[in-house]
């Protein structure tokens, strides 16, 4: 797990003024941050706003100057407080079903299979709508191949609280997929 | 319970010091306990992601199918508009702009010496500009309409800075004979 699904090597420190560079950076990021807002339970049409005002406002952050380190941090730092504007009930996402989502597999699996993928999926989904809020948004955002200090620093809480919320979490999931 | 039991998921995500994570590296493999644990957390760890990309992934692509971005309507509008007065005020025996001009034909035609200079020192720099829009396109969607390709700048569409710089869109609008717009393209 030590890998970086989304490292960016982007010299940085040309971004203010290097389109290139900052287009990349939309079309790397964009995706990741649309994700994670739709995970916590926004529209899509509400994610996507939120995406771009993130991006206008990187824009203005390092035109101003602002510190260049870790931007995907920052960027789903900005997108997850915005977000809290629109925030409805977490819970929601997670509560629609799975059908739709599990019928590539569906499709080619036996009947038997199918039961029991499904089955899986629903004790998946129900320790999932189980989970805390941050707990969740804790492992949406390792999920994106954040650091547990970058997790910490898009909510706010230290690097320790992210480490102990992580591990509860899991436990909370391994315990309810495992038995 | 295992004493080490607590240190596999931050081991596991490698966030573990250096040391420390040396000192879970060797007991994994002599403890079954913990091999039964790691692999219950990669599990669950594993099963969260894939059920967490499969419901967003889903979410998106549905709706994104059915909505454009809010942009679309005032970007194809102006478009339209420019189109429409750029096609009232041409001249009827106005011709598409003349290609760039041919380098090549200019140089004479027995020294042929191979091109030694990199691409970027004879081409200007990859901006996207008014001025760059104008050129002749060469890309495949014009060829069976006559078509126009506009370029209106961001600052003359939305607030100073509402744009990220090297955020481009190009709308490609494929006219008719009686100038009315048959398709609007959006290119990022």
């Amino acid at each position: 797990m030590s890998g970086d699904p989304f490292p960016l090597n982007l010299p940085l420190t040309r971004l203010a003024t290097a389109s290139s560079e900052a287009t990349e950076l939309f079309q790397e990021m964009r995706k990741p941050l649309l994700r994670y807002l739709v995970g916590l339970g926004l529209s899509t049409e509400e994610a996507q706003d939120i995406v771009q005002d993130a991006f206008l406002s990187l824009h203005q952050h390092l035109a101003g100057n602002g510190s260049q380190e870790n931007i995907r941090g920052w960027l789903f730092r900005v997108a997850h407080n915005r977000a809290r504007n629109h925030q409805q009930s977490y819970a929601q996402r997670f509560s629609e079903p799975l059908d739709s989502a599990l019928e590539p597999i569906s499709r080619q699996a036996t009947p038997e299979q199918v039961a029991l993928e499904s089955e899986k999926s629903r004790r998946l989904d129900r320790a999932i709508r189980g989970l805390t809020g941050t707990e969740r948004e804790c492992l949406m955002l390792r999920a994106e191949g954040l650091r547990y200090r970058e997790i910490g620093e898009v909510l706010g809480f230290p690097t320790s609280t992210v480490a102990d919320t992580v591990e509860r979490a899991i436990k909370k999931l391994a315990e309810k997929c495992n038995v | 319970m295992c004493d080490f039991s607590g240190r596999l998921i931050a081991w596991m995500d490698g966030e573990l010091a250096e040391n420390e994570a040396a000192t879970v590296e060797q007991h994994v493999p002599v403890c079954a306990e913990c091999q039964e644990r790691l692999a219950a957390y990669q599990k669950a760890s594993v099963g969260f992601a894939a059920h967490y990309a499969a419901v967003t992934e889903t979410a998106i692509a549905t709706k994104v199918q059915r909505r454009l971005p809010r942009w679309v309507p005032v970007v194809a509008g102006a478009a339209a508009v420019a189109a429409v007065l750029l096609l009232a005020f041409m001249p009827r025996s106005a011709k598409p702009a003349p290609a760039v001009p041919q380098v090549a034909s200019a140089s004479p035609p027995v020294a042929v010496e191979p091109v030694t200079k990199p691409l970027q020192q004879v081409q200007p720099v990859q901006r996207r500009h008014v001025a760059a829009r104008r050129k002749p396109s060469t890309t495949s969607w014009a060829m069976a309409e006559p078509a126009i390709q506009i370029a209106i700048p961001a600052d003359a569409m939305f607030p100073p800075g509402a744009v990220p710089e090297g955020v481009n869109f190009v709308a490609n609008l494929t006219l008719a004979a009686d100038g009315s717009v048959q398709g609007v393209r959006l290119q990022p």
